[in-house]
């Protein structure tokens, strides 16, 4: 990391310098996080980054030099997968051009390989909408799945850094046993919630639905992908009539019109619940997060 | 940010798209100027997506020659069109493309309606990213933009007014697959705006803007960590602004 000389030349002459931020694994992520929890789980020894932020749609990406540069020095990849990212990660993945962090080598890791998904589909029709074929990849939902997919990024963290083996696995059963302390706390104060009916958005909730025993009685769009029309919300807005729907959940990057329609019909709460770390406001690592979900969906849902 | 951020392996293929689409941008932008028809880009491109829409809905592979001809075909057709009506109605010209314009847009909604791969799909297709161009898919996109360069540089009067249409078609058809429509548009506009009043040197001066806008695009978009097609805009049209109002009173008419 250096001045900009040239910069000089385009008539700016703002040289702005880095400090350099030394570490032994450079780790890029798609998702934020992935990104949080090789921070929890690496400690000093990691540096991680991740391409989409809390704010941002992870189906989609802007393509920016510095994203292919920080996959070129990276020494892990660690994605969902599950085609999450088939729109921008291969394209990527190409232009970097790092043998070492391409699918199949020890550099590139699959989050969703270490979880067992929901919803895969026995036959797969594009016109039933952006339906993934691997199952729904949004993974990151349930806190369970973070936690099989901590073991499996230490171990890999461990392959990749021999030196500093003891300290990475140090780091993973002490984040492992807060882990799973907050787990049963969260399962424990959101036990009222079971049963639960609520509307999303895109069916991004699944895994935290299965997981608290929430009851997803419609969503917004019309089949994956495909932006709420009016006619799917006028549908949507009978089969809802005795339904006692608590809340209508959404992320942070998706559109609040067709919430916002639904929620003035019905009388029903729309509220934006945190999908990844960063996404809403105090979500700033993995334990606020699902402190902030569990929160939310027990200020509207009880 | 960092160095390796303007590594030319990285910023090196975009840089190569952006001089493969300019070299038949600026002298067919010209044209597009000096005919007062700025928005047929916009128009031909948009038909070029509905020929990719109708491609997918036939089950045919986006990204295969069969959607391709599909894309070419309909650009074409846009084309062909396009040349009958300046004929017939000169003076409507610009009105006419306009609707072409809408009529292209809408119609890829209605066809995609409940589509979403197939949107995204003509999203790729429209706002192709630079950044992800591979270097072995510019050889075909170089070849033929070196034959529509060589052609109308050549053969314009023998070419005509359906000879224009047909090389704008293929143009713009290859170029927005690979940069998207906001930068094809800049390409073909800014450029040519630049040295509208030009007498000498024009063409040389319009592919200097060019040029030199992508590269400063390419490095503020290394520098900055901005989205690399839309600061690259920005680049070429502020470059050619500068060049409008300084460039030496002897070489404009």
């Amino acid at each position: 990391m250096q001045p900009f000389r040239y910069l000089a030349i385009l008539g700016f002459g703002l040289g702005l310098a880095q400090a350099p931020a030394y570490a032994d694994l450079s780790v890029f992520t798609c998702e934020a996080e992935w990104a949080s929890l090789a921070s929890e789980l690496g400690g000093d020894h990691v540096r991680a980054e991740a391409a989409v932020s809390g704010m941002q749609d992870m189906h989609f990406l802007q393509a920016r030099p510095s994203l292919i540069a920080k996959v070129r020095s990276a020494d892990l990849i660690v994605c969902t997968g599950a085609e999450l990212e088939v729109g921008w990660l291969p394209l990527l993945l190409r232009q970097a051009n790092n043998p070492a962090v391409q699918p199949g080598n020890p550099g590139f890791m699959a989050a969703s390989d270490y979880v067992d998904l929901l919803e895969v589909p026995a036959v797969i029709d594009r016109s039933l909408g952006d339906i993934h074929p691997y199952g729904n990849p949004h993974i990151q939902t349930d806190p369970r799945n973070i936690a099989k997919v901590a073991a499996a990024m230490a171990e890999r963290l461990q392959a990749l850094d021999p030196e500093f083996a003891d300290y990475y696995a140090m780091r993973h059963a002490e984040f492992d046993g807060r882990w799973r302390a907050a787990i049963d706390r969260w399962t424990e104060a959101a036990e009222p919630l079971r049963g639960t009916a609520v509307v999303t958005h895109h069916k991004s909730w699944v895994y935290m639905i299965s997981w608290l025993g929430l009851r997803e009685v419609g969503t917004l769009e019309p089949k994956p992908g495909v932006p709420p029309s009016t006619s799917h919300l006028a549908t949507l807005l009978g089969q809802l009539e005795g339904e006692n729907v608590r809340l209508i959940v959404r992320s942070a990057y998706e559109n609040s019109r067709g919430s916002h329609w639904l929620a003035e019909r019905t009388g029903v709460t729309a509220e934006v619940l945190p999908h990844t770390v960063g996404s809403v406001e105090g979500t700033d690592d993995l334990f606020a997060m699902f402190d902030v979900m569990i929160e939310r969906l027990l200020a509207n849902a009880r | 940010m960092n160095w390796a951020a303007l590594d030319l392996s990285i910023v090196g293929p975009a840089l190569l798209a952006g001089a493969i689409v300019l070299s038949t941008h600026v002298p067919l932008g010209r044209e597009v100027l000096r005919r007062g028809i700025i928005f047929i880009d916009l128009a031909v491109a948009q038909t070029a997506g509905v020929g990719v829409v109708a491609a997918n809905l036939m089950g045919w592979d986006v990204h295969g020659v069969a959607a391709q001809l599909a894309a070419f075909g309909a650009a074409l057709g846009a084309a062909f069109l396009l040349t009958w009506t300046e004929s017939r109605f000169e003076q409507l010209q610009e009105a006419l493309i306009g609707l072409l314009f809408v009529l292209a847009a809408t119609g890829g909604i209605l066809l995609l309606a409940g589509n979403p791969r197939g949107g995204e799909e003509l999203k790729d297709l429209l706002v192709g990213q630079i950044l992800w161009v591979d270097l072995h898919t510019l050889w075909p996109a170089a070849l033929i933009s070196a034959a529509v360069v060589a052609l109308w540089l050549k053969g314009r009067q023998w070419l005509g007014r359906p000879g224009f249409y047909v090389l704008f078609a293929l143009s713009v058809t290859i170029s927005v697959q690979l940069i998207g429509i906001f930068l094809v548009f800049a390409s073909l506009i800014a450029p040519a705006l630049a040295v509208y009043t030009f007498k000498r040197f024009a063409l040389v001066v319009g592919y200097g803007v060019g040029l030199f806008g992508y590269l400063a695009g390419l490095m503020l978009s290394a520098q900055f960590d901005l989205p690399t097609g839309a600061i690259i805009v920005w680049a070429v049209v502020a470059l050619a602004i500068v060049t409008a109002a300084y460039a030496p009173a002897s070489w404009r008419r």
